[in-house]
């Protein structure tokens, strides 16, 4: 079977007839009465994918924590687990895990009845790369990625994430889409409106 | 008609003509930020305005109020003499462009061009010639690798070109037997055919030359902003560079679509069948449905040479040369010896 690598160069005829303007001016004519693809970005905005590697953020402890690991490193921690805040069992494994030896500062705090609770959890945002590792190395579900990617700011101060910030994103995390099913994209009926080509015939998974 | 009378109309024209040239250059930017946008399936300017309506008017601000710089090196005269040396002679080819039939306005009739003079077809290529200079002295003067490089390209091309439009606006001028524009339109209406259908290898050189000369898509390698960084413009700032693409890609297309409506496809004149007469559907707007007809024929070339200018890559420039001299030359010569045979055949 003879395959077809690439278009033959044109003969005479149609250099001399402009076949090859032609047929690339029928393409573009197309295209420039076709409904245009683009998300007006400031006024519209797609959704992220559940797993994006974005801002990140402390999950609080609110009874979904998996267990019984959790229980197993608050027992060895000696943690305090306090309702509405942050999970964090102070294990240091995300500095560990952390290609980057600065950019974690986690400390934790003594209470009265001799427990720990953390005190202390900054992230310097600026020499992230947002690899992801802390968070797979987190044993407790408590460090995650959230879906926060417009991290424009005007001063190198916002830039740190402490432990209010990283608890109120995890808090807004939780209640928007910590129930979501974990699809790579959520509102494939907008996409699909919008693009069109990407002809998704996904079986919806029912609350996972 | 009075010496006085007479002024004040050139007066009006030149004024209606410099203030409509240069209102709709500014607002064809945004008719190719438009077009360019829709190609490539994106909507284009959409939030100053309407549909990025008012655009143009922001762009315009901002490029005022933009901080002039000139560079440490540059030659000052030269410099600021380019500018003037392209928006000049690239508005003066709409001196001899006639926009419609002769009208008759407060007891005078007047022709709605500026200046007819019986060499006005000489006199807009001459105007079109002198282009090169703003462009040479540009990329001279700023002292800049780029822009030179940039400025002997365009240099190269309409050396090229100038030769090429010329023998190709030469069939049109042998069938009208007339180098004045105004003639040549008059000479189509009597014949009753548009010029395009006697000379379609002509006409396609024009367009070739057309492209070459405005320094459009596939000819644009002297801005090449892959390559160039925008050519003879790089150092230019401000209003100043704001000023260069302005007259090179939207006054100098107007005007030599102008003339590509004049010499082809009969000025101002309605719908053509070939030797039978003109259809025209605006018929009750009396002698104003020439101004129609002029319009409407420079928007669609406007919008052709767009398509184009948003479809094609860009040949070098030895292919550009070779095809300035070694197709396009001898077309258009040989489309002069056909002519030659043709032209006595033509009553009128």
């Amino acid at each position: 079977m003879i395959k077809k690598v690439f278009e033959k160069p044109l003969n005479f005829l149609e250099t001399i007839l402009f076949l090859d303007f032609i047929k690339g001016m029928s393409i573009t004519i197309r295209h420039a009465f076709t409904k245009t693809i683009t998300t007006h970005y400031p006024y519209e905005k797609l959704t992220p994918p559940k797993r994006f590697r974005g801002f990140f953020g402390h999950k609080t402890v609110n009874g979904l924590e998996p267990q019984p690991v959790f229980d197993e490193w608050v027992d060895r921690m000696k943690i305090e687990p306090r309702p509405g805040k942050s999970r964090c069992v102070v294990c240091y494994l995300c500095k560990k895990a952390c290609p980057v030896p600065d950019l974690f500062e986690i400390d934790g705090g003594k209470l009265e009845n001799g427990k720990k609770v953390v005190s202390v959890f900054n992230m310097n945002l600026m020499l992230c790369t947002f690899c992801g590792l802390c968070v797979d190395a987190c044993p407790v579900d408590c460090l995650f990625q959230s879906d926060i990617h417009e991290t424009a700011s005007f001063s190198r101060k916002d830039s740190i994430l402490n432990l209010e910030k990283l608890e109120a994103i995890g808090k807004s995390w939780q209640d928007r889409r910590e129930h979501e099913p974990d699809r790579i994209w959520i509102d494939d009926d907008a996409r699909q409106a919008l693009w069109r080509e990407n002809k998704l015939n996904l079986k919806r998974v029912e609350n996972a | 008609m009075s010496i006085v009378a007479l002024g004040i109309i050139i007066a009006i024209k030149v004024v209606v003509i410099l203030a409509i040239i240069l209102g709709i250059g500014a607002y064809l930017t945004l008719v190719e930020r438009k077009v360019a946008a829709h190609i490539q399936r994106r909507p284009g300017p959409m939030v100053v305005g309407w549909h990025g309506l008012l655009q143009p008017l922001a762009d315009g601000i901002k490029l005022l109020t933009k901080e002039d710089i000139l560079p440490s090196s540059a030659n000052f005269l030269l410099y600021n003499l380019a500018i003037v040396m392209a928006l000049v002679p690239a508005s003066l080819v709409f001196a001899v462009v006639p926009f419609g039939p002769e009208i008759h306005v407060f007891g005078y009739d007047i022709k709605p061009i500026l200046t007819d003079v019986n060499i006005g077809i000489i006199m807009a290529f001459a105007f079109g010639s002198l282009a090169v200079y703003g462009v040479a002295l540009s990329g001279w003067a700023s002292n800049s690798k780029y822009a030179l490089i940039g400025a002997l390209r365009k240099a190269g091309i309409i050396i090229s070109y100038e030769v090429v439009i010329t023998f190709a606006a030469l069939g049109p001028i042998m069938l009208a037997k007339s180098l004045s524009t105004y003639d040549i339109v008059m000479a189509q209406i009597h014949q009753k055919v548009w010029y395009i259908f006697l000379q379609p290898i002509s006409f396609v050189v024009f367009v070739f030359a057309l492209l070459a000369e405005t320094g459009r898509v596939p000819f644009d390698i002297q801005e090449a902003e892959a390559e160039l960084v925008t050519g003879f413009t790089v150092e230019y700032g401000g209003m100043k560079f704001g000023l260069f693409p302005l007259v090179e890609w939207y006054v100098e297309v107007l005007s030599l679509s102008s003339i590509l409506t004049v010499l082809y496809l009969g000025g101002w004149s309605p719908i053509n069948i070939p030797f039978v007469g003109f259809v025209d559907p605006f018929f009750f707007l009396g002698p104003w449905s020439g101004f129609i007809w002029f319009i409407i024929k420079v928007t669609i070339l406007f919008l052709l040479v767009l398509w184009l200018h948003w479809t094609l890559p860009r040949y070098r420039i030895d292919q550009i040369t070779t095809i300035a001299w070694k197709v396009m030359l001898p077309l258009a010569l040989f489309n002069i010896l056909i002519t030659a045979f043709i032209a006595p055949l033509l009553r009128g």
